[in-house]
């Protein structure tokens, strides 16, 4: 036990030191976002770049979510007769947690990594250090635009993901498994609520999962030492690192949400 | 700007290194070093591998920051700047990377043009005839629209010199611009580098090993070893002018003054051979 101490310790440190190092380069990103403005193309070529390319995934992934979703309450909700709540119950999930929750997870896993290897990869191949000796602030130009980008790509994919999987659930709940088509909508228009489910579900929380995703992506990238294995260990580390923040910050949001 | 910062330019010096002091890890990289680099001309540093030459021009141009000493380049404090101002220092300096360090995200055109975009204000029609100037003089002007990774290695660097010359600088560093390049791009850069600094009288700083190179074109040379500048002169000379430390370097023998082996312990008991001889 004394032996592991140590260890255990300093791995405390360690993450306790990224965590610190990481707000305080949010205050730099922040910082920058008046020196940010000059650069409102770039900020919309990564739009493009984390939103738009993300579509296919997020769509995909939603759709199935939803179908899934609809196939397993159906057969549960059909013990007790409920069926005829099974499009509400597909619409609440997917709006107040599977939504936000796994486009998170997809977009941490598609654009952040993305986002992390191009600026680990700049660094490495001095990309970084030729835009500072042409006085062109690094973390203005490539930072803050791809942190902006996430954060109002997310909010927009996550929507979709839900309009998605809401459509998947129709699909097999009315199309396939023989749901009245009125009682489905109603169902779900006479119990989701705007402000609780559309609001603090979708937008709020897809809001804070864009910018913790958004920010790790561009931290990990800007810190990791300039070689192949830095550049490969900070993508991973992305992941991970967005995963867990995602999910213990959704537990957090919800209980002061709902 | 602070009268702290600021010193007297020397017409004829544009960069004055006073007890530059750098320690990284552990390992004394400058040892209270001095060093004059004259305006208008072509310096040469050279030195064994590892000997901290680029970490010299990053002290240079402000990237790196020193443990003690002064860097006046222009007669400006390096140490002292603020972003700001370190920033408008930069706008005259041009850097030659050893990698190019172009931007892969750009064409060739995109990459000179880069600069000129984020600090001015110029029509698009000047930009344009800017930047197919400046290519024009690096021969590249009909590479304007390939991408870096179409180049040769010997053209990104003609690039990156393109680039590194649109705003026309007052010094421009060199970090190893005849690494990997084959004769005839080798003669390329080598050609522009003497061109740029003849023509527009721009003060070079080049780092390089290549001797032969740096005999053709460099007014001076410093051999840097062990964080001082242990001897320096004419290129044409300093090869032949009897130090241990010049005898070994240029003709490249493998123990000398610059030792072969890296500071250790000692052998025997690292092998554990004084603990088995108790």
């Amino acid at each position: 036990m004394n032996q592991h101490t140590p260890q255990g310790n300093n791995v405390v440190t360690q993450s306790l030191t990224q965590i610190g190092n990481c707000g305080l380069f949010l205050l730099t990103l922040l910082a920058a976002i008046p020196r940010s403005f000059r650069y409102v193309r770039e900020t919309i070529r990564q739009l493009w770049f984390v939103g738009a390319m993300s579509l296919t995934i997020i769509m995909v992934c939603g759709l199935f979510v939803g179908m899934v979703l609809m196939l397993q309450l159906y057969h549960v909700l059909s013990i007790f007769g409920g069926t005829s709540a099974s499009g509400m119950v597909v619409a609440l999930s997917v709006y107040r947690e599977l939504g936000p929750v796994v486009t998170a997870l997809l977009f941490a896993g598609r654009a952040g990594t993305a986002i992390t290897a191009e600026i680990g990869l700049m660094r490495a191949t001095d990309q970084i250090s030729a835009m500072e000796m042409m006085a062109v602030d690094p973390i203005a130009y490539v930072g803050t635009p791809r942190f902006l980008a996430g954060l109002i790509a997310m909010p927009l994919l996550c929507c979709v993901f839900c309009a998605m999987a809401v459509f998947g659930g129709h699909l097999v709940g009315v199309t396939w498994l023989g749901i009245d088509n009125g009682t489905f909508w109603s169902n779900m228009t006479a119990q989701v609520d705007v402000r609780t489910d559309i609001v603090n579900g979708v937008l709020l929380k897809s809001l804070a999962f864009g910018a913790v995703v958004s920010l790790i992506a561009v931290f990990q990238g800007f810190t990791t030492p300039p070689t192949s294995e830095g550049v490969a260990y900070a993508t991973t580390r992305t992941v991970v690192a967005s995963s867990i923040a995602i999910l213990a910050l959704d537990f957090v949001l919800t209980a002061f949400l709902m | 700007m602070t009268d702290s910062v600021r010193a007297t330019p020397d017409d004829a010096t544009l960069v004055r290194i006073r007890g530059l002091t750098t320690v990284l890890n552990g390992k004394v990289i400058f040892d209270a070093l001095d060093m004059d680099i004259p305006r208008g001309k072509i310096t040469s540093i050279m030195g064994p591998s590892g000997t901290g030459k680029t970490t010299l021009l990053k002290h240079i141009t402000g990237q790196m920051h020193a443990d003690a000493g002064s860097i006046l380049v222009n007669g400006e404090n390096v140490a002292g700047m603020s972003r700001e101002q370190l920033y408008k220092m930069r706008e005259g300096v041009g850097y030659l990377f050893q990698n190019s360090a172009l931007l892969t995200d750009f064409d060739v055109f995109e990459n000179v043009a880069f600069p000129l975009r984020q600090h001015t204000r110029l029509p698009e029609v000047l930009i344009r005839n800017l930047v197919l100037m400046k290519l024009q003089a690096v021969g590249l002007r009909g590479a304007a629209r390939l991408m870096p990774n179409e180049l040769s290695g010997g053209m990104a660097r003609r690039v990156a010199l393109a680039r590194a010359i649109v705003f026309d600088p007052m010094l421009i560093l060199y970090d190893e611009p005849f690494v990997g390049l084959d004769p005839v791009a080798l003669n390329q850069v080598l050609k522009l580098i003497l061109t740029l600094n003849r023509t527009l009288g721009i003060t070079s700083v080049l780092v390089s090993h290549e001797l032969a190179a740096v005999e053709q074109i460099a007014d001076h040379v410093m051999l840097l070893s062990n964080g001082k500048v242990v001897a320096q002169g004419d290129p044409r000379t300093i090869a032949s002018d009897g130090s241990a430390w010049t005898r070994q370097f240029f003709g490249g023998e493998a123990d000398g003054p610059i030792p072969f082996r890296y500071p250790a312990g000692d052998y025997a008991t690292e092998l554990g051979f004084a603990e088995a001889k108790r």
